[in-house]
């Protein structure tokens, strides 16, 4: 896998980690009615977290061979449709965010001010989940490798 | 509007050159291996540049490692 695989990868299980980040305590305050007493039970994710980070970058720095590029052409070609992917995932989730409360609530309907915070964040995690999956897709139809 | 094929031997001319690996190619034309792989796979058509680069590595013409397989606009 090059740099840029790599990357997206990363930016992949970092999405997850933050999915489990915010899950876990919303489960545990809403769902199960308790908050852990511990400071491992209460911190748990944020350690594997930054487990996670610190050998991410050993792998990200490790190279194919020495005289690897950290990019190429093909990198750049591929990053570029990849923000594309990510910036029309962006457009068609601020359209939905505007569109969908008003039919759900109404023409009167009120959202808390609150609320907003959380809607850029998860338009801004999923722009990077499109993103990240547009890259690893396009790697995916570069063909099979012929030799390790 | 007919797609425009761009084919290539570089798989041979690997193999011709001393059983040369994708990713010694790789290094010698400044590209990653699955940039090689690509080409090679017909996936992908390499810049101007990277072309020249690739012919130089093998000491041919660019013709000789890339053809045209489009309608003949003549």
């Amino acid at each position: 896998m090059n740099k840029t695989q790599k990357a997206a990868i990363f930016g992949l299980v970092t999405f997850l980690f933050c999915v489990v980040v915010m899950a876990y305590p919303f489960i545990s305050i809403f769902i199960l009615k308790s908050w852990p007493e511990s400071f491992l039970s209460q911190f748990w994710p944020m350690i594997v977290y930054f487990v996670f980070i610190v050998a991410s970058i050993i792998f990200l720095r490790k190279k194919q061979s020495p005289a690897e590029p950290d990019f190429d052409e093909r990198d750049d070609l591929i990053k570029k449709n990849a923000v594309l992917a990510g910036f029309v995932s962006v457009c068609i989730l601020l359209a939905a965010a505007c569109i969908i409360p008003r039919f759900i609530l109404g023409d009167e309907g009120v959202i808390p001010v609150h609320v907003l915070p959380f809607i850029n964040l998860g338009i801004f995690m999923i722009a990077m989940l499109v993103y990240n999956v547009a890259v690893l897709i396009q790697y995916g139809w570069g063909g099979k490798d012929a030799q390790n | 509007m007919p797609k425009i094929e761009i084919t290539n031997n570089i798989r041979r001319l690997r193999f011709d050159n001393g059983e040369m690996t994708q990713q010694q190619l790789a290094d010698a034309a400044g590209v990653t291996r699955q940039t090689i792989i690509a080409i090679e796979a017909g996936k992908y058509s390499p810049s101007l540049t990277l072309a020249f680069k690739i012919a130089r590595t093998f000491g041919q013409k660019v013709e000789e490692v890339f053809q045209y397989q489009g309608r003949n606009l003549q």
